[in-house]
């Protein structure tokens, strides 16, 4: 199973939906819509030991205009 | 001082910015470490070519023929569709480390044809099949190769076969410094008609993405004026610009982002992404571009139909001048762009010494022209990239990153002299100090610049290692660094009568941090004897130098050992040059004279039982320390036993005339040592005009060493000093350990092991830059022994020479390599027929990384300009200079030139590389 390091933010692909996935500040995981304000429509998200995240470099959580 | 000395004098005055726009777009931005998050550090992989199109790139940007700001916030450079090819070529295309036989290669071909130091004018040349690019058939034939085959090359496709190919010509002028003349020439090579769509393209470096700035840059349409449409640009730092574009073309406007639905597999924001202009030429998605005529990224579509034999042009203007109504493309544009090129020419004439011919003019003013273009925006903030791969270096819960995790104090965003802009597109420190030697003969304040660079606190470690380059910033390269700084210095005092001893001083104190890191860090039992690891010598020896050895133990390395004698020798002579003028470096200045005689008798290692001297054979070698404490010379006759020899300088004696107390401190040393000046060369022993000589090499070892360097049947072959003894072609060294057999064989062409990931040699090839070493010392040698010093060159031959003239001499095979022969085929392309014959090719001169011992072809990175470079500055020297002059004058005669009267005039020729080759000076 994935040990998550929940103080650090980090962005992710869930490949299975092919949505952005957040893991914010507290560690919770969030789908990130691709739309306009993002963060604002966000969907919680438990991801699973089947869960496939592929981890995208930190500087993309710029382009998702994520407020942390 | 002609027009172009004019612009250099008025950018070092900072009246006006001509080095403010130039080539400074590299050729390979994916695959490099910078833009590798990869858990594994598998750079070449993470970032593809196949993903380069579509996925922005973090560090920097990459283009065909291109150019940018100095900082790279706007960016202009060729594209180019066939209508056969399955994406448009927007970049070179290489092969990476894991899929070819000898490691990564760009398979392309294109030619730095020329440039003016401040990039006035430039000319490239690309050449383009007007079938479809093999892409799939270069990666399975290379992949399928063995280490035993050479490289299967684009020309061996057969895709230029029939001259079904355009050549490219893009040329580049500045009317002033924000103004810039852009000219493509097209021409149809082949036998039919063929259709190219041509798309000169701009581009904004996307940071706006990473930081979220609010003021994003943008790209936008403007009405035409005078038969011609605009583009305006617009950014928050680097204000208003302009592309015209001349004739009623369709302009292509998209966003320079990532395709995240191509990249990620997650769906894209906007539909205007990095590859909608591919996605649009070449499968017709019209909704791929922003019909609101807008965005971060801009192509002009000409179609062109070129008939055979015949050219089409193109022109564009890039300017911070907004649209007026005076025409764009008059017939101004082709008198300045004339202007330019015949500056150029001018300029050139002070430079390439007269008595060159035709084709030695031309080489010489290619590999200028390779340094030149070979400049590149270099951005990394080490710190950032850590942290945006979650190795912050102050956060607790930081990963590990796979390099550079202790460079985090770097932050690079300059324009620096690369390697290679495709192979080597980052910075290498030991290269860079040989580039300088080229670069000075047009432009000593880029050169001095750039030495600067690596000292400043952005670049240098804390504890003063300087960054190697950017796949280990911790590895250990050769320290000349000192070396380039004192002869960009004297260069400098010689040709304007003051050296700029500012710039002299803050670089010792910087080199002085470095000298101590060296001591402190590789001289593991303080007997002045150092290890290094392979020292930029890749495969040299009999085991990988950098790893744990097989044995265990150490190596004390003859390199490592020379190369700080070297060190020592270039300190004394920077402070030395100071104390001058400075009493408080004369103390440095004995303190060096005594570090480098311990030095140098370490490498006889005085009171051991085995040195890396072997008097049996005449010859340095690595000494293997086991942990028994037995030792043994590994007896591989390479480049790693010429070495010694090069660590060598000769002093006018000024300073000890100045501070008579310092040779009373170096008597009484000496005396106390006398054991010392038995076993190096006398340091208190006068030469010609009174001179003193810091060698390792007494008259005795010094012979014996040249014996073996100037014997045809070990290291001298028709073009240069190889690397490795063809000696060891019928006598491999090997070396057993642990049941494993260790061997090192003479192998003139490539690598047949994958150290050092295979993609260099230095097993036979011969490499220009240990041969520049070479030729210093043996000048330095003359100037202290003059003509009654003579050896037999080459080795049994029964000619005798001085050796100034062996110098000379090994730099005439040097050169030759790139000149044509009586045959008029040039041993750098080997048997690769349509370099040596065609009209089209044959004048287009490539420097290459390395050169086949035997037979001169070039090998490695095509082109690696660099360093290979520096064979301008070896046939300037002996062109410009004569053996009564370096008696009289002594170290400054390297960079003295003789007057015009003793040149002679020489018959212009065309190339063929479109111009009259420069005509002589009068």
């Amino acid at each position: 199973m994935n040990t998550w390091d929940k103080r650090l933010v980090a962005l992710f692909v869930d490949k299975s939906s092919q949505q952005w996935v957040v893991r914010d500040p507290e560690g919770k995981f969030w789908f990130v819509p691709t739309v306009k304000n993002p963060w604002e429509h966000r969907q919680p998200f438990d991801p699973t030991e089947e869960t496939e995240l592929e981890p995208i470099p930190r500087h993309y959580i710029h382009m998702l205009d994520l407020p942390f | 001082m002609n027009a172009e000395q004019t612009r250099l004098e008025e950018a070092r005055e900072q009246k006006s910015a001509w080095k403010k726009w130039g080539p400074y777009l590299s050729e390979r931005q994916w695959g490099t470490v910078r833009e590798d998050y990869s858990e594994s550090g598998d750079a070449w992989n993470y970032f593809s070519h196949d993903q380069a199109r579509s996925r922005a790139y973090r560090w920097g940007e990459d283009g065909l023929a291109g150019i940018s700001d100095d900082q790279q916030r706007l960016c202009f450079a060729l594209a180019l569709w066939n209508g056969k090819d399955p994406i448009i070529k927007e970049r070179l295309f290489g092969l990476t480390n894991s899929e070819t036989n000898h490691g990564e290669d760009v398979k392309e071909y294109y030619f730095y044809l020329d440039s003016t130091p401040t990039h006035s004018y430039m000319k490239y040349l690309y050449k383009y099949p007007q079938e479809a690019y093999p892409y799939s058939k270069l990666v399975e034939t290379n992949r399928g190769r063995s280490r035993n085959e050479p490289e299967y090359e684009l020309i061996d496709t057969g895709v230029f076969d029939q001259n079904r190919y355009f050549d490219v010509f893009v040329e580049y002028a500045k009317e002033s410094p924000e103004n810039l003349l852009i000219q493509i020439s097209v021409h149809n090579r082949g036998p039919e008609p063929a259709e190219l769509h041509l798309l000169p393209t701009l581009w904004f470096r996307n940071v706006w993405s990473w930081y979220g700035a609010p003021e994003r840059p943008n790209l936008q349409e403007l009405a035409g004026k005078n038969a011609s449409i605009a583009v305006k640009a617009v950014d928050a730092k680097l204000g208003e610009r302009y592309l015209y574009c001349e004739g009623d073309v369709d302009l292509l406007f998209t966003e320079n982002e990532t395709n995240t639905q191509r990249i990620f597999g997650v769906a894209n924001r906007s539909p205007y992404v990095k590859d909608s202009i591919n996605d649009y030429m070449v499968h017709g998605q019209k909704e791929a571009l922003n019909p609101g005529k807008k965005g971060t990224k801009v192509a002009a579509h000409y179609r062109l139909t070129v008939n055979p034999g015949q050219c089409q042009m193109v022109r564009l203007r890039l300017s911070d001048a907004a649209p007026t109504a005076a025409a764009t493309f008059g017939s101004q544009f082709d008198e300045v762009l004339k202007a330019r090129r015949t500056e150029a020419d001018e300029f050139y004439k002070m430079v390439i010494p007269a008595s060159l011919n035709a084709d030695q003019a031309n080489v010489m003013r290619q590999a200028l022209a390779g340094m030149l273009w070979s400049k590149q925006f270099y951005y990394y903030d080490v710190d950032k990239w850590l942290e945006e791969r979650g190795s912050d270096p102050f956060k607790p819960t930081r990963k590990t990153a796979p390099r550079n995790d202790h460079w985090h104090h770097m932050y690079n965003g300059d324009v620096i002299s690369m390697p290679d802009k495709w192979e080597y597109p980052w910075y290498a420190a030991w290269d860079l100090a040989f580039h300088v030697l080229a670069l000075t003969l047009v432009d000593p304040d880029f050169g001095k610049d750039q030495l600067k660079l690596m000292l400043r606190e952005r670049y240098m470690h804390p504890n003063g290692q300087i960054p190697a380059y950017e796949w280990n910033f911790g590895d250990v390269n050769p320290p000349v660094h000192a070396w380039s700084t004192i002869f960009t210095f004297i260069l400098e005092k010689v040709q304007k009568g003051e050296g700029d001893k500012e710039w002299l001083k803050s670089s010792f104190q910087k080199l002085l941090l470095n000298f101590t890191w060296w001591v402190n860090r590789k001289d593991r039992s303080g007997r002045n004897v150092f290890e290094g690891g392979f020292l930029g010598l890749d495969n040299i020896g009999v085991f990988d130098r950098s790893a744990p050895l097989p044995t265990g133990g150490y190596l004390e390395q003859a390199d490592g050992t020379a190369w700080m004698a070297l060190f020592c020798q270039n300190m004394l002579q920077i402070a030395a040059e100071l104390a001058m003028t400075d009493p408080d470096y004369a103390d440095m200045g004995i303190k060096f004279v005594e570090h480098f005689l311990w030095i140098a008798s370490s490498m006889t290692h005085l009171g051991q039982d085995v040195s890396m001297w072997d008097d049996a054979d005449g010859f340095f070698y690595d000494v293997l320390r086991l942990p028994d404490g037995e030792a043994q010379r590994l007896k591989v006759r390479s480049m790693v036993g010429l070495l010694p020899l090069c660590a060598t300088t000769v002093f006018d004696g000024k300073a000890l005339a100045k501070y008579p107390e310092l040779g009373e401190r170096l008597r009484m040393f000496l005396e106390a040592r006398p054991e010392i000046r038995a076993a190096i060369h006398d340091p208190g022993k006068l030469g010609v005009a009174g001179r003193r000589m810091a060698s390792i090499l007494d008259e005795n070892k010094l012979r014996r060493v040249l014996a073996k360097m100037l014997d045809e049947n070990e290291f001298l072959s028709a073009y240069g000093i190889r690397s490795l003894s063809r000696y060891h072609a019928d006598h491999p060294y090997v070396f057993r350990a642990d049941g494993q057999e260790y061997r090192v064989s003479y192998l003139p062409a490539e690598s047949d092991t994958g150290m050092f990931g295979g993609n260099s040699n230095w097993r036979g090839p011969i490499w220009v830059p240990v041969n520049a070493l070479i030729i210093r010392a043996l000048l330095q040698y003359y100037t202290y022994y003059g003509n009654d010093f003579t050896v037999e060159c080459p080795t049994g031959s029964g000619v005798k020479m001085n050796l100034y003239r062996v110098a000379e001499e090994i730099t005439r095979r040097l050169a030759s390599i790139f000149l044509k022969d009586q045959n008029g085929r040039r041993p750098v392309y080997g048997g690769t027929q349509k370099f040596q014959e065609d009209p089209h090719w044959r004048d287009c001169i490539l420097f290459y990384e390395y050169f086949h011992g035997d037979n001169g072809a070039g090998l490695g990175a095509s082109h690696q300009t660099g360093w290979t470079g520096v064979v301008a500055r070896a046939m300037h020297l002996f062109t410009t200079s004569t053996p009564e002059q370096f008696l009289a004058l002594g170290r400054g005669a390297a960079v003295v030139e003789t007057e015009p009267t003793q040149r002679r005039r020489r018959k212009p020729a065309t190339t063929d590389v479109g111009r009259k080759a420069p005509t002589p000076r009068a």
